[in-house]
């Protein structure tokens, strides 16, 4: 059978420069990913954060294992809340221009045999690539009340909190 | 195990009454689905046909017709004569309200093992979704070259 993976493809109405730019920067990751925002600088290797506004002291975190603007992008992704065994999986970007537009496809893989994070993913990725494609057509982005509306940790919106 | 399917969320600044409209409507969907026009009067047990530029495509059943919550169809293509030979499918579409936001869930099911339908669909729908939350939320859709998405049987 397929192995447990979660694949979404979106198409954007952009380059695949911006497109990599809003997947790789800090603020502009701030503006779709809920408040929520990525760390990194972006050599292979060197650790990458999601950092969650919403969560007291953990943080999404991981390696850069493929950084190649504005082709793809992959880092490990070691659950916030120890799930999984705090094994990590593997987040990929591929982005391929279509004429003017861009055909971004998300592989989320490398997950154990039945993964609780596969579950969470599954819900989250489609309204982060969502309100990705909102922001970077529209400069407006996608509002998730049932999410937003949980407090936020004071001192964690700062970011460089390493 | 999970029997094939193809499961797309998407979330749409817009009413889940516009969604709908922009799901039902022919005026609307042949700005943003390949030029398709979905026919149909949408009362359960009607005929659906999707016509692309003048030719039928798929044709099928209206299962359920919950405006502007649920919809669902029986989904046969009849245009390629490789996909042809495959049973009819079901589309379901779910439209729930979140805010400002409308959440679309379109599931497409009962596909056979090793068909080519699944694989076809499962390029067609994200190219044509993604043109549909465009013009909704910018008010253009994305002009996606159908032969962009390498779609056995369709060109």
């Amino acid at each position: 059978m397929s192995k447990p993976e979660f694949v979404y493809v979106i198409y954007i109405a952009s380059t695949p420069e911006k497109v990599f730019e809003a997947l790789t920067d800090t603020e502009a990751s701030r503006r779709y990913w809920h408040g929520n925002f990525v760390e990194s600088d972006w050599k292979v290797g060197s650790p990458f954060a999601l950092r969650l506004v919403r969560h007291e002291k953990d943080d999404i975190t991981g390696e850069v294992l493929e950084y190649d603007p504005p082709r793809r992008l992959s880092y490990s992704f070691r659950a916030q809340d120890g799930l999984d065994g705090g094994k990590a999986s593997r987040v990929t970007f591929e982005l391929e221009p279509q004429r003017d537009q861009v055909r971004l496809t998300m592989i989320h893989d490398q997950f154990e045999p039945g993964s609780d994070v596969l579950e969470k993913v599954s819900q989250g990725w489609p309204l982060v690539l969502s309100s990705l494609k909102s922001y970077v057509e529209c400069g407006k982005v996608l509002h998730a009340p049932w999410y937003e509306d949980q407090p936020l940790v004071p001192g964690k919106t700062a970011g460089a909190t390493r | 195990m999970s029997r094939p399917e193809f499961v797309y969320v998407t979330y749409i600044e817009t009413t889940p009454e516009k969604l709908w409209e922009a799901l039902t409507s022919s005026e609307f969907t042949r700005r943003y689905w390949f030029n398709t026009e979905v026919r149909s009067d949408w009362k359960v047990g009607s005929p659906i046909a999707l016509v692309m530029d003048g030719k039928t495509t798929d044709v099928g059943e209206i299962l359920e017709a919950d405006r502007p919550r649920r919809l669902s169809y029986t989904f046969k293509h009849v245009l390629d004569e490789e996909l042809k030979k495959e049973p009819a499918s079901k589309v379901v579409v779910t439209i729930e309200p979140h805010g400002k936001v409308a959440k679309l869930t379109l599931t497409h099911e009962g596909f056979v093992e090793g068909g080519k339908m699944l694989d076809g669909i499962s390029k067609g729908w994200p190219a044509i979704i993604a043109s549909l939350k465009s013009l909704l939320e910018s008010g253009t859709a994305l002009a996606i070259p159908l032969a962009a998405l390498g779609i056995e049987g369709i060109e």
